[in-house]
């Protein structure tokens, strides 16, 4: 799952975005509005974490611009404002979430899974596709009853195609969403991860559908 | 305890008291006058009415009887001086032949005595004195009585007219009396005597200050821990990652990060106390003459490994002797805060100079970089509190220069912020007021 971070302080950006990564997510961060509104452009995202008080145009002013051209992407804020009134504003100007610094890196990730699984439609912490289940917030993975153990990037690529089933992802997009800015990303990276995971899970767990990607079958 | 209504009462009735004496003395001296100028005619008409013939003793009956009423007293002589008729034996005058009016003292009080030729006969009329001064008296009480039955009405009556002049007093204390600490609104200044509204205003215009100052003491706490939430948040999540390292490159990388997190919050810290110190009014500077070349000389010497740090040249250059009064704590911390602004925004390789002027006699004191400088347009502003430019990525509190002003004002000194010439680069000039 790929992430933007946006937060004007290069102490915390840094920290919560080296967090966020240890959670398995692709994480990249802005430190101004502009440069937000520029990598939204660019890039698709799972989720916005966006802080309020920052430079060149304000963490509200880009989300309003966001909903009003229709994005419906997730947003958290984070802020140091916590008078309720801020809150208020926040949430009503489009946030999903909204958390108060100094927060917890456990939480803030939490808060990120949440807003993930309401995205997908699902109530449920954990993910079921047949007689597999996946669960985001352990990385606890099991088939059939049986623990299986996942690499973190290996989890990661899982848990973006088991969250929407049926959904076709191309190599790229899957990239996207292992891999922030700056971080290396090596050839065949997808192929490899998938021939690891088929070999965990069973062939019949990902399908390659030729010249788009891979997909997760909706089971019955 | 001194009370304004005891002490007018006092005063008051004292002065009418007063006020009733001297009336009732002139009351005295002129009915006394009066009954003089009177008496004196009745005495002549008296002594001239006398009958001229002659002159036997009368019996005693009837002298009682004459003139008993206003004490008069007739004494008639002929040549001879042989007393041919005394009204009242037992009150003999002395013989006198002194004609026309007189003044008698005898042992029985003084006598008022007319004396006349008449013929052969000197006709002697006389009369107490203490008649006339017991008219005058009686005059002088009958007209006194009143006023003094009328003192104590006088004196419950500006008892009553004090208190209630005084009530708007109660009613200020008691609205003060039910106020909290933070309810400063001004009183109500309507209606008041005059007397009592420069009081009211005056405690007004206090209201307003302490109001003044109290809000800017709550917006600087309000901002103080609105700032410091910044880097406790970076430490908070600098700890979460070095509690979750997991191998020793991981755990020295976060341990790094979170030294710089807990630098940050500290200096943050440090500048919030220095700036609270320096907030004006708070104390008094001491005021000792310092001397500024010396000044730049500590400044320079604690600076200089930052400087080197950073492969930054820092340097004093032009060191005119001049001596201000003030605080040289103050003043040190505010030339370490100018010359770390510009250490910190001067890119490394380039020049921090501090120097010291005299410019139309009066003491400046420069510092001047060689960094990007600061637009005219936001010159004004840096001086607030936390205000950060935008596009700095150096790191920093949003207090330095806010310190620096404050200490610049409680030394009434100037700051101008300039480019250098030829730039690029700032100078920030502190110009001291003359002695």
């Amino acid at each position: 799952m790929r992430l933007l971070l946006v937060e004007d302080d290069a102490m915390i950006g840094e920290s919560v975005r080296a967090g966020l990564q240890q959670d398995g997510f692709a994480v990249d961060w802005v430190q101004d509005g502009r440069a937000a509104e520029l990598a939204m452009d660019a890039n698709a995202y799972d989720t916005l974490l966006l802080d309020l008080g920052l430079p060149r145009k304000t963490g509200l002013e880009v989300l309003a611009a966001l909903r009003r051209r229709g994005n419906t992407i997730p947003v958290l804020i984070l802020t140091a404002r916590d008078a309720v009134t801020d809150r208020v504003k926040g949430l009503d100007a489009g946030a999903d979430d909204y958390l108060v610094k100094p927060f917890d890196l456990e939480e803030l990730a939490a808060r990120v899974r949440a807003l993930l699984r309401r995205k997908s439609g699902s109530a449920d912490p954990v993910i079921h596709v047949g007689e597999l289940s996946l669960n985001p917030a352990t990385h606890e993975v099991s088939l059939a009853g049986k623990p299986v153990s996942l690499s973190a990037r290996e989890f990661a690529l899982m848990h973006a195609l088991a969250a929407r089933p049926g959904v076709v992802y191309s190599r790229a997009q899957l990239e996207e969403k292992l891999y922030g800015w700056g971080q290396e990303v090596e050839s065949n990276t997808v192929e490899v991860y998938v021939h690891a995971l088929r070999r965990k899970l069973g062939a019949h767990m990902i399908q390659n559908v030729r010249g788009v990607g891979y997909m997760v079958p909706k089971q019955p | 305890m001194s009370s304004i209504r005891r002490q007018l009462l006092l005063w008051l009735l004292c002065g009418l008291a007063l006020a009733v004496v001297v009336a009732g003395a002139r009351i005295y001296t002129q009915t006394l006058d009066e009954a003089n100028e009177l008496f004196d005619y009745h005495l002549q008409q008296m002594a001239a009415s006398l009958p001229n013939d002659s002159f036997g003793p009368l019996p005693p009956s009837s002298a009682a009887e004459l003139g008993a009423e206003d004490g008069l007293v007739v004494q008639i002589w002929d040549r001879n001086g042989l007393e041919l008729y005394f009204s009242r034996p037992a009150s003999k005058l002395p013989q006198r032949a002194e004609l026309g009016f007189s003044t008698v003292n005898t042992p029985r009080g003084s006598w008022r005595v007319f004396s006349a030729l008449e013929q052969n006969n000197v006709v002697q009329v006389a009369q107490p004195m203490s008649v006339r001064q017991n008219l005058a008296a009686g005059m002088a009480l009958r007209a006194l009585g009143p006023l003094l039955a009328l003192l104590p009405v006088l004196g419950i009556l500006i008892w009553i007219t004090i208190g209630r002049g005084l009530r708007p007093l109660d009613r200020i204390a008691a609205a003060l009396g039910r106020r909290t600490p933070d309810s400063l609104e001004p009183l109500p200044e309507a209606g008041l005597p005059r007397e009592i509204q420069p009081l009211v205003q005056a405690l007004n215009e206090l209201l307003g200050r302490l109001e003044r100052a109290l809000e800017s003491q709550k917006a600087f706490v309000a901002d103080a821990a609105h700032e410091l939430r910044t880097p406790l948040t970076a430490v908070q999540l600098q700890i979460q990652l070095a509690e979750r390292a997991s191998t020793d490159i991981e755990r020295e990388e976060a341990f790094s990060r979170l030294k710089r997190g807990q630098a940050r919050a500290a200096h943050l810290v440090q500048q919030l106390l220095t700036l609270a110190r320096q907030e004006p009014g708070i104390t008094p500077p001491p005021h000792a003459p310092v001397d500024l070349a010396e000044l730049a000389r500590v400044v320079l010497s604690e600076y200089a490994p930052v400087a080197a740090n950073r492969n930054i040249s820092l340097a004093i250059g032009e060191t005119a002797p001049a001596s201000v009064s003030g605080d040289f704590e103050a003043l040190r911390v505010m030339l370490g805060n100018l010359v770390d602004n510009a250490i910190r925004y001067t890119p490394e390789g380039g020049a921090v100079g501090i120097a010291l002027r005299l410019r139309e006699r009066k003491a400046v004191l420069e510092v001047s970089d060689t960094g990007p400088g600061i637009p005219p347009e936001d010159r004004a502003r840096v001086f607030d509190r936390f205000y950060r430019r935008e596009a700095t990525h150096v790191a920093g509190s949003g207090l330095g220069l806010a310190i620096v002003k404050n200490i610049a004002d409680r030394h009434r000194a100037s700051i101008l912020l300039e480019d250098c010439a030829p730039g690029p680069g700032l100078r920030v000039s502190v110009i001291f007021p003359q002695d």
